[in-house]
């Protein structure tokens, strides 16, 4: 099986299309709020599934998205078009994420030390949940596994660029990533 | 995996599984799983919970989705500046319009922005009686407005020195944006007026003391 491409997937474009989104990203590098809300309609359900998988719940998730998209207006300039726009967005919001993820006390040492002592204990309500939905089993995971969980399997981002945007070994990032599969396999019963 | 007896280690499982086995271990690993059920049952299983989350669908994204762009426009508007050029290049007139029309289209945004704190402000006017003591942060931003404002007169009697030497459509231009820029001044210290210990008010009304700084430093810098 195949990684995915880092970001979300893309609605394939005619090149017209590829013209009039370089035109809306244009116009939105230039200061158009208008074409800066064109491109918020866009890519904010993909911010918010990024998110959403990564802090697991809908209240931290939509806070992210506006944190990343003020973020990607401040930035915006920056965005050169080397890779499309939704790559580059996609990057910026795990960022966010991250930054948030370490500013946050609850976190900040699941996602340095990788504390996975809640793994696959719930309660049965939860664990009756979880079976059904893979993204509910999710939230179950601890916050620095939930991380390398998402960013690798999900998302499809390498061990050394996951150990680069979260400051850890690769090693670490890999056992991690072992755990979260473990723990996933125990809540989703397989 | 040490030899043909001992189970596969973790990292191989999952490396397997997910299909990035070094392509010379693979003959050894696979001789392995077809002897052993143990091992050949757990790489199934990872395999299983990697399809799963292949196709999974995303996260369904909740209503209120929609609803954060305002949220997110008017922070985008609050802490919008325009950066001023270190160079001072001499603008032609078309690049000089289209910044000063940049800069105006800011400024409304900030009166817009204001209105929606002033109905949000007068709401909670009536809950609760505002003391008169004034934060410090209050203070500061009053301040800062204070010299933006100071800053702006300064260059306004300079653009009266300029103004003679300036084409005529472009003092026209230039006396048009300023009216907007102070139209959103006036209407800012009227919100203000209203609810003076609103720092987000005074915050934009410094704000706007910028803009119109930043429209007559480039008027300065252009002519």
């Amino acid at each position: 099986m195949s990684a995915r491409v880092h970001g979300p997937t893309e609605v394939v474009a005619t090149v017209s299309d590829v013209n009039s989104v370089d035109d809306v990203v244009r116009r939105a590098q230039n200061g158009d709020v208008e074409a800066f809300e064109s491109l918020y309609r866009t890519h904010s359900a993909a911010m918010f599934a990024l998110c959403r998988r990564m802090v697991g719940t809908d209240g931290e998730a939509l806070d992210l998205v506006q944190d990343i998209f003020v973020r990607a207006w401040e930035r915006l300039t920056t965005f050169r078009g080397q890779s499309s726009l939704a790559t580059w967005l996609h990057r910026l919001g795990v960022n966010v994420v991250l930054e948030q993820l370490r500013s946050s006390k609850r976190d900040a040492s699941r996602l340095i030390e990788g504390d996975d002592s809640n793994f696959g204990t719930r309660s049965p309500a939860g664990q009756i949940e979880a079976r059904i939905d893979l993204n509910a089993a999710l939230v179950q995971l601890s916050g620095g596994a939930r991380t390398v969980f998402v960013l690798h399997d999900i998302e499809g981002y390498s061990h050394d660029e996951i150990a680069q945007m979260i400051g850890i070994a690769p090693g670490t990032a890999r056992a991690q990533l072992w755990r979260a599969r473990r723990a996933l396999m125990r809540l989703l019963d397989l | 995996m040490t030899n043909a007896q001992s189970h596969l280690t973790e990292e191989e499982r999952h490396a397997h599984a997910e299909g990035s086995l070094p392509a010379e271990q693979l003959p050894v690993i696979e001789t392995h799983l077809l002897g052993c059920a143990e091992c050949a049952d757990d790489v199934a299983r990872i395999r299983t919970l990697m399809t799963r989350i292949h196709d999974a669908p995303a996260p369904a994204a909740p209503p209120p989705l929609d609803e954060l762009w305002p949220m997110i426009r008017t922070r985008i508007e609050a802490s919008k500046v325009v950066p001023l050029s270190p160079n001072a290049i001499r603008l032609d007139g078309r690049r000089r319009a289209r910044r000063i029309g940049s800069s105006i289209m800011m400024t409304a945004a900030v009166v817009i922005a204001a209105v929606v704190l002033g109905v949000r402000a007068r709401s909670h006017r009536a809950a609760s009686d505002a003391p008169n003591t004034e934060p410090t942060s209050l203070i500061a931003v009053a301040d800062s407005a204070h010299a933006f404002e100071e800053q702006a007169q300064t260059l306004l009697n300079q653009l009266e020195l300029q103004r003679s030497m300036l084409r005529p459509e472009a003092v026209v231009a230039i006396d048009h944006d300023l009216r907007v820029v102070d139209s959103a001044i006036a209407e800012l210290k009227e919100a203000i007026a209203h609810d003076p210990n609103n720092p987000a008010l005074r915050r934009l009304l410094a704000s706007s003391y910028r803009q119109k700084v930043d429209v007559l430093k480039r008027v300065g810098n252009a002519g």
